[in-house]
C-alpha cells in the first residue's frame, strides 16, 4: 500500500521501548555499549516483524509475541545439575553470572566487564534489520561469560554454559573463542520456570583445526518466550558440529548464523524439534559458505502434536569463490496432527559454479508400509506409531560423535514422549 | 538421439547475434497518447467497442492499482519502471480486431511468415505450405493442425480455423471479441481466478488489458486440435497486456500453446500478462508455453520485462491442469504458473525448464495450493544458468487444513554453467494436514567432470558433450510438450546456451 500510516504499536513493542526507557541507562557499558544500545532499541521502536519481513515470514513476531515480561527477575532461580555429568558448569542465573571455572586451558570471565570497559561494543552491532532477536539482546544484554579455550587444549570434560531463569526478563550472551586446534565438547542449556523473555546469544569463534562440538538444550516453560541466536565463525580446517533439540517455550526462535571462512572447514547441524500444545518453534539458519573447499550437512527433524506450529528456514548461500562447495541440508516432519502445521522453505543462493549443494524436505505422516510390519509382528497400533516416531527422531540424535550426550539426548526425548504421548 | 545432433548443429550456425526474431515490422499504426490515466483506460475501452460494465471494471481495478506499490520480493533488479512513459494502446493502422485475410495489411502477413506462424489455413490443409525463408522450419505451427490467434501490439490481426472449432462447439476468439459476443461467459470468469486486486500488474493489466485469447470448450468436447496464441510486441514504447481466459467445461480437454517474440531494441518493454484457467469436473487443460521475447544483448542492454500472472483453477473435481513452459527469452521474467486444487481429486503440474544467459534475470516458479481431498501435484523445474544472469526457483506448496490426503512431489534442480551466474532456490512448503504428504528435492550443479569425460572419452567433442549432458538434464520436462514444440524447445535451449559452452 502507498500510504504508510503510523501503525499503533503493540503492547509487546511498548513494553520493551518502556524497559529501555527505564532500565537502558543502568545497564552495564561504557559510551561505545550505550550507542549501541541505543541503536538496537531504535530497531525494536520501528516494530517487530512481521510476516513481510522475508526472514519472519512464518514466525509473525508482531502477532506472537503478544506480551513481555515485566523486567524483574522471579524469586528462587538456581544452578541446575549437568546435563552431561562431569561437565564444567557456567551458570547465569536469573540473569547474573557468578560462576568460575579451573580447568586447565579454560579462561573464563563474567560477561560485566566486557559490557563495561567497551571491549564487546563491536560484538553489539546488528546483522540487518530484520536482526530483531540481536537487537533485544544487544539492548538489554546484562551479563553471560567469556569463554576462551586456549591453543591445542583438549578439553576433557564438557563445559555446560547455563541461563537458568525464575520469570522475568533475562538477556545472557556467550561468547566463546576457540583456540588453534582446540577441542572441546559444549552444552547451552536454556532452561527456567515462570513466564518469561529470554534473548540469548551466543557467539564462537573456532580457530585452524579446532573441533567443536556444540549442544543446545532448550526446554523452556510453555510460558516463556524465548529468542535466541547462534553465531559461528570457521576457519580453516576446523569442524564444527551443533546439535539443537528444542522442546518447550511458548515461542521459540532459534536462529544460527554460519560463516565457514576457511579452506577444508565443515559444518554439521542437527536439529530435533518437539512441538506439543500451543507452541510455535522456528529454527531460521544462514549457512555462508564462503571458502573453497568447504563441507556442511545439516538434518532437521521434526514432531507436530497438538496445536503447535513448526518452522524451519534454512537459507545456505555459496560465494563465488567458495568453489567445491558440498552442501547439503534435508528437512524432515512427521506432522501428527490436523490442527497443528509445518512450515519450510530450505533455499539456495548459489554464487560458484563447481558446487553440489542439495537440499531435500518432507511432510508426511508416518508410513502405513512401516507400521503395518510393526503391527503385523503383534506390536499394538499405538506402540508401533511410538516406537517409529521415536526412530525417526533418534537417528539424528544418533549420529552425534559422543556417547555420553546421545545417551542423556535419548532420554529426555523419553520423556518428552512419556509428557505428550 | 537425432534432436541432440540437431542441437548441436543450431549452435554451431549461430554467432553471437543469437536471436533470429529481433527484426521489426515498419507498419503504420494507431497509438494511444503515452501515459496512464482514465481517459486511456476509456480510450482503449472505447477502441474495443466495450459494453459499460467492462470499463466500470476496468476503472475500478485502475483506481485499485493506484493505491498499490511495486512488488521487491523477487530476486530481480531493474531501474524504476516510468508508467507514464509508455504507450498503452498500439495496433496496426486500420485494424481493430480480427478481419479476414484478405484485409490484413501484407506487410503483417509477411511478418508472420517470417515468424513461421502460418495464417492462412486453406493452404495448409491443401498441404502447399511452404517456409517463408530459407531458415528450415523448426516449429509447432509448420505443422498446419495448429488453430492460431495472432496478437500484434494490442490487437488480436486474425484467428484461424474458426469454423472448424465452431463444429465442434469449441470458442475460440480474441477477448475482445469475447466480451462483445459473449458477455454472460466472459461476466462470469473474468477475474474469478485471478482477482482484480490480486497483485501489482495483475491489476495493472486488469485496467488495460488489451487483448488475448477466449477459450471455451463446453461440455464433453475434446478440443480437436491444438489452439495457439502467438504474441509479437512490435511498436516503440508500448507495453503489452495480455489477458487470456480457457474455460474447460465438465469432461472438456484443451491443449493451449503460447508464442511469443519481439523486435531487438535499446530500450525495455513491459509484457504484463494475466491468464486464467478455469476447469469444471473431470476437465483438463494443458497449457504450454515456449517464451522467447527479446531477452537483451550481450551488454544487457534492453529486452523485455516479462511480469505475468498466470493461474489455474481446478474447481471441480477429478479435474487437471498442467502447465509446461520453457523460459529462455525476455531480459526479467517474474512468472509464477500456479494451481489451486479445489476440486477433490484435482491434480496440478508444473514442468519448467528456464535458461538464462547474459544479463537474464528469472524469478519463476509454481503454486500448487492444496484444498480439496486427495489433490495431488507435481512440479518438475529445470534452471539453467549461464553468462552473468540470474536465475531463481521460487515455489509454494500449501496444504491447507482439509486437504486430506494431499500429495505433492516437488524436484527443482539448477545447472551453473561459468562463474559469473547464480542459481537459487526458493521453496515454502506448508503443511496443516497430518495425512497430507509433500516432498521436495533440489539440487545445484554444475556438468560434473565425470560426466564430461565418459562422454568425451567416447570422442565426442566438448561442446558437444556437453550439449548432449544439458539435454539429458531438461528431458524430463521436454517429454511434456506437444512433440512438435519439444523440437522447438530443445533448440532454442541450445540457441539460449550458445557462446556460454566450452
Amino acid at each position: 500500500m502507498n500510504i504508510q500510516t503510523q501503525i499503533k504499536r503493540t503492547a509487546a513493542e511498548e513494553l520493551l521501548l518502556d524497559a529501555f526507557a527505564a532500565h537502558g541507562e543502568a545497564l552495564p557499558g561504557d559510551s561505545s555499549v550505550k550507542a549501541q544500545r541505543k541503536a538496537a532499541a531504535e530497531l525494536i521502536g520501528r516494530g517487530l516483524p512481521t510476516r513481510r519481513v522475508e526472514s519472519w515470514h512464518y514466525t509473525d513476531l508482531r502477532r506472537l509475541l503478544s506480551n513481555v515480561a515485566a523486567f524483574t527477575q522471579g524469586q528462587g532461580a538456581a544452578a541446575e545439575a549437568a546435563l552431561l555429568d562431569g561437565s564444567t558448569v557456567l551458570s547465569v542465573v536469573g540473569g547474573k553470572a557468578s560462576a568460575s571455572a579451573n580447568v586447565d586451558g579454560l579462561t573464563v570471565a563474567s560477561l560485566v566487564n566486557g559490557l563495561a570497559d567497551g571491549k564487546l561494543a563491536e560484538r553489539l552491532t546488528l546483522a540487518g534489520t530484520d536482526d530483531t532477536v540481536g537487537a533485544i539482546n544487544s539492548a538489554f544484554v546484562a551479563d553471560g561469560y567469556a569463554v576462551d579455550i586456549a591453543a591445542g587444549a583438549e578439553i576433557a570434560h564438557p563445559v555446560e554454559l547455563q541461563n537458568v531463569h525464575a520469570g522475568g526478563q533475562v538477556h545472557t550472551r556467550f561468547v566463546v573463542n576457540a583456540g588453534e586446534g582446540a577441542k572441546a565438547v559444549i552444552v547451552e542449556r536454556q532452561t527456567g520456570t515462570g513466564s518469561a523473555l529470554v534473548s540469548s546469544v551466543s557467539e564462537l569463534d573456532v580457530g585452524e583445526g579446532a573441533e567443536i562440538l556444540w549442544i543446545i538444550v532448550q526446554d523452556q516453560p510453555v510460558e516463556a518466550d524465548h529468542l535466541a541466536q547462534f553465531k559461528a565463525r570457521i576457519t580453516a580446517n576446523a569442524k564444527l558440529t551443533l546439535f539443537v533439540m528444542n522442546s518447550g517455550a511458548k515461542l521459540a526462535r532459534q536462529e544460527v548464523r554460519v560463516r565457514m571462512e576457511g579452506e577444508h572447514s565443515q559444518f554439521h547441524l542437527r536439529g530435533v524439534n518437539l512441538l506439543a500444545g500451543d507452541a510455535h518453534s522456528d529454527i531460521t539458519m544462514v549457512l555462508d559458505h564462503l571458502a573453497p573447499d568447504t563441507y556442511s550437512t545439516e538434518t532437521i527433524r521434526n514432531i507436530v502434536t497438538g496445536r503447535a506450529d513448526g518452522v524451519f528456514q534454512g537459507m545456505i548461500r555459496v560465494a563465488q569463490k567458495a568453489q567445491k562447495t558440498d552442501a547439503k541440508m534435508a528437512c524432515n516432519t512427521l506432522l501428527l496432527t490436523d490442527e497443528g502445521s509445518f512450515s519450510t522453505k530450505p533455499e539456495l543462493e548459489i554464487f560458484a559454479d563447481d558446487v553440489v549443494c542439495g537440499h531435500g524436505a518432507t511432510v508426511t505422516e508416518i508410513e502405513k508400509a512401516h507400521l503395518f510390519y510393526l503391527m503385523a509382528r503383534g506390536i499394538e497400533e499405538k506402540s508401533a506409531r511410538g516406537l517409529l516416531v521415536k526412530a525417526f527422531l533418534a537417528e539424528v540424535i544418533e549420529e552425534l560423535e559422543n556417547e555420553q550426550a546421545i545417551e542423556v539426548l535419548e532420554d529426555k526425548l523419553n520423556r518428552w514422549f512419556e509428557a505428550h504421548a | 538421439m537425432a534432436a541432440v545432433q540437431e542441437t548441436i548443429d543450431t549452435v554451431r550456425t549461430l554467432d553471437v547475434d543469437q536471436y533470429k526474431y529481433g527484426f521489426e515490422t515498419l507498419i503504420e499504426s494507431d497509438k494511444a497518447p503515452k501515459g496512464l490515466n482514465e481517459d486511456i483506460i476509456r480510450f482503449i475501452s472505447a477502441k474495443k467497442d466495450e459494453p459499460e460494465w467492462m470499463l466500470e471494471w476496468r476503472l475500478g481495478a485502475y483506481r485499485r492499482w493506484l493505491t498499490m506499490e511495486e512488488p521487491t520480493w523477487a530476486r530481480v533488479e531493474y531501474p524504476k519502471i516510468d508508467f507514464q512513459d509508455l504507450h498503452y494502446f498500439a495496433a496496426p493502422k486500420g485494424i481493430t480486431g480480427p478481419t479476414s485475410l484478405d484485409e490484413v495489411d501484407p506487410e503483417l502477413l509477411k511478418t508472420y511468415e517470417k515468424l513461421g506462424i502460418p495464417l492462412r489455413e486453406q493452404e495448409i490443409l491443401a498441404g502447399v505450405q511452404k517456409p517463408a525463408s530459407d531458415e528450415p522450419s523448426d516449429n509447432v505451427y509448420a505443422s498446419g493442425r495448429v488453430a492460431v490467434d495472432a496478437v500484434f501490439d494490442s490487437v488480436s490481426v486474425v484467428t484461424t480455423f474458426r469454423e472448424e472449432l465452431a463444429k465442434a462447439g469449441v470458442i475460440f476468439c480474441s477477448i475482445s471479441e469475447a466480451i462483445r459476443e459473449y458477455p454472460e461467459l466472459v461476466q462470469k470468469y473474468l477475474g474469478s481466478v485471478v482477482p482484480v486486486s490480486d497483485n501489482y500488474y495483475a491489476t495493472l493489466n486488469s485496467a488495460v488489458f488489451t487483448d488475448g485469447s477466449f477459450v471455451f470448450v463446453p461440455k464433453g468436447v475434446r478440443c480437436p486440435m491444438e489452439l495457439s496464441t502467438y504474441f509479437r510486441i512490435n511498436e516503440k514504447n508500448t507495453g503489452q497486456f495480455e489477458r487470456t481466459l480457457i474455460i474447460a467445461e465438465e469432461g472438456a480437454y484443451v491443449s493451449y500453446l503460447e508464442g511469443c517474440t519481439a523486435p531487438q531494441r535499446d530500450e525495455n518493454q513491459l509484457h504484463a500478462a494475466v491468464v486464467e484457467l478455469i476447469a469444471l469436473d473431470d476437465a483438463e487443460i494443458k497449457y504450454s508455453t515456449v517464451q522467447n521475447w527479446y531477452p537483451g544483448d550481450a551488454e544487457g542492454k534492453g529486452g523485455i520485462y516479462n511480469f505475468v500472472t498466470k493461474r489455474g483453477d481446478c474447481r471441480g473435481k477429478n479435474s487437471k491442469i498442467s502447465w509446461t513452459q520453457v523460459e529462455t527469452g525476455s531480459a526479467i521474467t517474474w512468472k509464477y504458473p500456479s494451481c489451486i486444487l479445489r476440486g477433490d481429486n484435482s491434480v496440478g503440474e508444473f514442468y519448467s525448464i528456464a535458461v538464462s544467459n547474459g544479463y537474464q534475470q528469472i524469478d519463476s516458479g509454481t503454486k500448487m495450493i492444496h484444498l480439496g481431498k486427495n489433490t495431488s501435484s507435481r512440479i518438475i523445474s529445470k534452471g539453467i544458468s549461464a553468462g552473468n544472469s540470474n536465475n531463481t526457483y521460487r515455489g509454494q506448496v500449501s496444504i491447507h487444513r482439509k486437504a486430506e490426503g494431499a500429495r505433492n512431489f516437488t524436484n527443482c534442480d539448477s545447472l551453473l554453467i561459468g562463474d559469473q551466474c547464480g542459481a537459487h532456490t526458493v521453496p515454502y512448503i506448508e503443511a496443516k494436514n497430518a495425512s497430507a504428504k509433500v516432498e521436495h528435492e533440489a539440487t545445484t550443479s554444475k556438468i560434473s567432470e565425470d560426466q564430461k569425460f565418459y562422454v568425451m572419452q567416447r570422442g565426442i567433442p566438448e561442446e558437444e558433450a556437453i550439449a548432449l549432458i544439458v539435454n539429458g538434464f531438461v528431458k524430463d520436462v521436454i517429454q511434456e510438450l506437444p512433440m512438435e514444440f519439444a523440437v522447438e524447445a530443445q533448440k532454442l535451449i541450445s540457441i539460449s546456451l550458445e557462446g556460454s559452452v566450452g
